[in-house]
């Protein structure tokens, strides 16, 4: 046999997974359903009303009102203005309000989860390297109740938990803070504790072995090893928290999405148009300050 | 004070004695149960069938005995020191802070907590002490992670001594080092052991290594002791039995 069939040979006897070529073909299957088979077809997308709808939308509704003819046709200078007069009255606040609530609630939801994360972790209930067995039961009845909890507070969407909240507080920012730090403490306390999972066994036992405790290990292995990572789950957290305070304001309370949504009810688009456009801005801004704090967080280990 | 190991069955009836302030040496070729044996002399393992002693009390018994028992298991642990094969440090601590956990055992959370952040001076100038012992006094602000993997071995071996071990377990701690450096470990624990008079006990896969410094070699293969004695006085028969290879190991032609 040549060495090219002996390639052949092994080649063929190579060890394949059947579960993940069923699985490939059934993916294939759904999407092309989703596409064509559906409900939803991709044809209304480029129907003829629509385009005359999307025309008048861009050609007239959403353009700024300094620079329609109608209004006397301003230029350069009055599109700036306006741009300001609409900060000063409603963007300023709105993306204020906005950075708050999502600054407050990642503080929140970051501590909730920094304190459980050891504990909803499967390695402190292990016996092993945590010799002794005396408390195993106990440790694992701890861990499996913060894990609930975690896998509970998140499965709430935080426009749910607002929606809810806004009932019991009434409309004011708390509703939307209180909101997202409960979901994100639930998500956090879950990364947290599989950050803590992940985290290299041996400096555990090695100091398990010597005699520490539970809580000596947590705060001499787990916090210093696992913080970094967690902080990154941190940053990325605090970007979705500035995006979806934004939306949380659609409900009523007072963020970006409130004057949004103020400004549709008024069929003012080029207003609403501008006021999503300070939200992306803000967004890309908490996205920056995350990616800096994350680069530095990667460059120190 | 008395303090003699005695274990018997779990990895093939094992009937073995060690002497408080004994020099010894486990060899045998990969998978014949060093670091299990190791596992079971230090209370991390209870053996499955037969008992592991330390001054005459029962490891396993200790376990599951009363809250004061138990607590004895603990302070047995806290006074044994253990280096293992890969130093088992936590790497983005400083030097001063890894050596500082080996008395966590003897010490409460917040006393733990407060040596982490700022040694009291008197753990500072006997962390020094030991780290000077083992040669690398000059790295005791550095972080961890930044030292070699001999250098973190020492530290390994200073957190151990800080623990005011009565006895000292190492777990194949040469495995990742080069010869020379290899070498100079052995040495180190051998000496420092003599020196206080600690029952040392190391796992090597070097039989060199092992009888250049250690009165008393136990050599193990596939679970069972082949011999148990003096270095000098193993035959080339015995040596040859304990890492021949067998046809899997040496893979197919």
């Amino acid at each position: 046999m040549s060495v090219a069939q002996r390639v052949h040979e092994l080649r063929r006897q190579r060890p394949r997974d059947r579960f993940l070529r069923g699985s490939l073909v059934l993916l294939a299957a759904v999407v092309i359903y989703a596409w064509f088979g559906g409900d939803v077809r991709v044809t209304e997308l480029f129907s003829e009303r629509r385009a005359a709808n999307l025309a008048r939308f861009f050609g007239h509704d959403a353009m700024p009102r300094p620079l329609r003819d109608a209004e006397g046709g301003g230029g350069f200078g009055a599109l700036l203005q306006w741009v300001g007069q609409v900060w000063r009255e409603k963007g300023a606040t709105g993306v204020g309000a906005t950075f708050a609530i999502a600054a407050l609630s990642i503080v929140l939801a970051g501590a909730y989860g920094l304190l459980t994360a050891p504990l909803a972790s499967r390695t402190l209930m292990r016996c092993d390297p945590y010799l002794s067995s005396e408390d195993c039961a106990w440790w694992r009845s701890v861990s499996i109740s913060f894990r609930l909890i975690a896998v509970a507070l998140r499965a709430v969407p935080e426009y749910m938990w607002a929606f809810l909240l806004l009932a019991v507080l009434g409309p004011t920012a708390w509703p939307a803070v209180l909101a997202l730090a409960v979901h994100n403490a639930g998500i956090l306390s879950r990364l947290g504790a599989e950050t803590v999972e992940n985290l290299p066994r041996r400096p555990l036992a090695g100091l398990r072995r010597l005699g520490a405790s539970r809580s000596q290990i947590a705060v001499s292995a787990l916090y210093p090893l696992g913080l970094g990572r967690y902080l990154l789950y941190f940053f990325y957290r605090f970007e979705t928290c500035v995006r979806e305070a934004t939306v949380l304001g659609m409900l009523g309370v007072v963020s970006l999405g409130y004057f949004v949504v103020e400004a549709r009810a008024r069929d003012r688009y080029d207003e609403l148009l501008l006021l999503i456009l300070f939200g992306a801005i803000l967004v890309l801004a908490a996205d920056f300050i995350s990616w800096l704090a994350r680069r530095w967080l990667r460059q120190a280990k | 004070m008395a303090h003699s190991f005695a274990a018997a069955a779990v990895l093939r009836g094992i009937d073995l004695r060690i002497g408080a302030g004994e020099l010894l040496a486990v060899v045998g070729p990969s998978g014949a149960g060093k670091t299990t044996l190791l596992r079971i002399l230090s209370g991390a393992l209870f053996p499955a069938r037969g008992r592991a002693l330390v001054d005459g009390q029962c490891l396993a018994d200790l376990l599951q005995g009363s809250r004061e028992q138990r607590r004895q298991l603990r302070a047995h642990r806290s006074r044994l020191g253990f280096v293992h094969q890969d130093h088992a440090l936590v790497p983005n601590l400083r030097v001063v802070q890894n050596v500082v956990a080996g008395r966590f055992g003897q010490r409460g959370l917040w006393r733990a907590l407060r040596s982490l952040v700022r040694p009291d001076q008197g753990d500072s100038e006997e962390v020094l002490r030991v780290l000077e012992r083992v040669g690398i006094g000059a790295k005791m602000f550095h972080r961890t992670d930044t030292l070699s993997g001999g250098q973190q071995q020492r530290v390994a071996i200073a957190r151990a001594l800080f623990q005011h071990p009565t006895a000292l377990l190492a777990d194949e701690p040469v495995a990742s080092v080069d010869p020379a450096r290899a070498r100079a470990l052995v040495q180190l624990l051998v000496a420092v052991a003599a020196e206080i008079g600690l029952t040392l006990v190391v796992s090597l896969h070097d039989l060199g290594l092992a009888r250049e410094f250690f009165p008393r070699l136990v050599g193990l293969r596939e679970g069972g002791v082949i011999f148990d004695g003096c270095g000098a006085d193993l035959a080339q028969s015995e040596v040859d039995a304990l890492y021949l290879l067998d046809g899997h190991d040496q893979g197919q032609a």
